[in-house]
């Protein structure tokens, strides 16, 4: 069966090479993409420039997957494995949202006292003119 | 081995024994439920509880990150991360997915010694990851930046937990130079790291004991808020802090105002001393001229009473030389420190603590990510130099495959952590 499949594609061997370097162009290309991501307007709102950069990552990963992976040329088995395992991750995941992405939503006093703290700081504005010491 | 290739053996496996045929001999069929070999299928299936293991860390990492309220994370300039050196590895893992897809290839035409080669430029490619991932960790180590305690050095806020722990620091760091010290004058050595020894101490006296004071004597929160931001400001400054550095000026012209009310008060006093000196060397003049002993007791108690006063005047020289020496290594630290724009720790090489929110989970966080990641890319170039030592020819493509397949998943990985690491 291994060698069966190695003649197959074997015969069409030159076409893979050529699929292999258009693939690596691209994942070179979508890594500047999320480069560029980073460093421009879109991370003013920067839910928006991360999941742009998230989106381009799975983008890339997709393309390593099918093509490097060779899971686009493979039979319906590879459903069967891959997304199962991918359904839990996600699910694990989506486990860790209420307690610990919404953290500082339900944050108690003493413990949004004890919180790290911002840089810019809106709660405390002072303007040194206006105090004295001691 | 693949089902489809041999449907004959499929009817008999469905059968199972039960046709009348062959009476006492059952004859199992071997059945794959997946059309793989046997290798290729098990790589997959530890790659499918791989996916879980890392999309559970890359997942926490993510929530965290998202979860955090604006600026209360770790920007990558305050944990010492470089982009650019990011993106180079994120290249460097790239072409190794691409060599090593070369070297298949070459196997499955049974190129043997191309597919060797192809494979040792993916060996050099891993190794030149690990090696830039271990220059990141030791820039950071060397920034004070561990894997929680006991050697990290960041404190999520500025509060009196941080200054107690500025101030052991020190305390400890200052007792060590001064042992050194006296250990190398008794063996009449010249001590060359003085100016250490001298900043830490007006460190010490001018920001620590100072802060701690204004700390103790503030009324008003916000001042006390002031005053221990200003301390881990002048330490570590994440970003230019103008709220801060008014607070700074401000308070240093204020305590220029105090030295000079009180060099004024010294001034007088220093004349009263001089005076009352003057008045007692007088009197004793008189008391030793005088003849007459009926004035002797007159003269005896103005003298005592001088006496007194210039004792009084000289006590409160010393109280004014008392509260004028906080005042004066303030300025000084002011003057020395405040020019400084990377710091105290960065530009005297020092390690006092350090205040960069969330930053012990950043660490936490990367350290085990990166860390897992390059456990695995360690794996791989095992995997490589047990390849490297085989003759890959066509019986060997398969090997090939499933070491491939493990290793495009490590750059899967770095794929996520790559922008969630550097870019975020």
């Amino acid at each position: 069966m291994n060698e069966t499949d190695a003649i197959n594609r074997d015969a069409t061997g030159n076409s893979n090479t050529k699929v292999f370097l258009f693939v690596f162009l691209m994942l070179c290309a979508l890594t500047g993409i999320s480069f560029w991501v980073a460093n421009s307007y879109l991370m003013e709102n920067r839910v928006v420039g991360w999941s742009a950069m998230m989106l381009v990552s799975v983008a890339k990963a997709l393309l390593v997957i099918l093509f490097f992976m060779h899971l686009w040329w493979e039979r319906a088995w590879k459903y069967v494995l891959t997304i199962p395992a991918l359904f839990m991750g996600v699910l694990l995941v989506l486990l860790l949202v209420p307690d610990v992405g919404y953290r500082y939503l339900t944050y108690s006093k003493d413990r949004r006292e004890n919180a790290p703290k911002p840089v810019v700081s809106d709660t405390i504005d002072v303007n040194p003119a206006n105090y004295e010491i001691r | 081995m693949n089902s489809k290739a041999n449907p004959s053996n499929e009817t008999d496996a469905t059968n199972g024994g039960l046709d009348g045929g062959s009476h006492g001999h059952i004859e199992l069929k071997y059945q794959p439920a997946v059309p793989v070999p046997k290798g290729k299928l098990a790589v997959w299936l530890f790659l499918s509880t791989e996916i879980m293991f890392f999309t559970a860390l890359i997942g926490t990492y993510i929530v965290l990150r998202f979860g955090a309220p604006e600026g209360s994370w770790p920007t990558p300039g305050d944990v010492r991360v470089l982009e650019w050196l990011g993106a180079v590895n994120t290249f460097v893992l790239i072409c190794s997915s691409v060599t090593i897809v070369f070297g298949m290839e070459a196997a499955k035409q049974n190129k043997a010694g191309k597919a060797k080669s192809w494979l040792f430029g993916t060996f050099v490619l891993g190794c030149v990851f690990l090696g830039i991932k271990a220059y990141e960790y030791n820039s950071k180590f060397e920034h004070g930046i561990h894997p929680g305690t006991p050697r990290s050095l960041l404190y999520d806020r500025a509060d009196l937990n941080y200054l107690s722990a500025v101030k052991s620091n020190l305390d400890a760091e200052i007792l060590s130079l001064e042992k050194e010290k006296t250990a190398l004058v008794s063996e009449s050595v010249v001590p060359h790291d003085h100016d250490v020894l001298d900043t830490l101490v007006l460190i010490r006296a001018g920001l620590v004991q100072w802060t701690q004071r204004t700390v103790g004597e503030a009324e008003n929160p916000m001042m006390r808020e002031l005053a221990l931001e200003s301390l881990a400001h002048q330490i570590n400054p994440r970003t230019s802090n103008p709220r801060v550095e008014a607070y700074l000026a401000s308070e240093n012209a204020d305590v220029k105002n105090q030295i000079a009310e009180l060099m004024g008060q010294q001034e007088t006093v220093e004349q009263d001393v001089r005076e009352m000196q003057e008045r007692i060397d007088v009197l004793s003049e008189q008391l030793k001229a005088e003849q007459d002993d009926a004035r002797k007791p007159d003269i005896e108690s103005e003298l005592s009473a001088a006496t007194e006063a210039s004792k009084t005047a000289a006590t409160k020289a010393t109280e004014l030389v008392d509260l004028l020496t906080p005042l004066e290594n303030r300025v000084s630290a002011y003057e020395q420190f405040n020019g400084l724009h990377e710091g105290l720790n960065e530009h005297f090489h020092l390690k006092l603590p350090m205040v960069i929110p969330s930053g012990n989970t950043w660490a936490n966080t990367y350290f085990l990510m990166t860390g897992f990641h390059a456990l695995h890319v360690l794996g791989g170039l095992v995997a490589f130099m047990v390849l490297l030592m085989l003759r890959l020819d066509r019986s060997r493509a398969g090997l090939m495959e499933n070491v491939g397949l493990y290793w495009h998943f490590v750059d899967i990985v770095w794929i996520f952590l790559f922008p969630l690491l550097y870019l975020f």
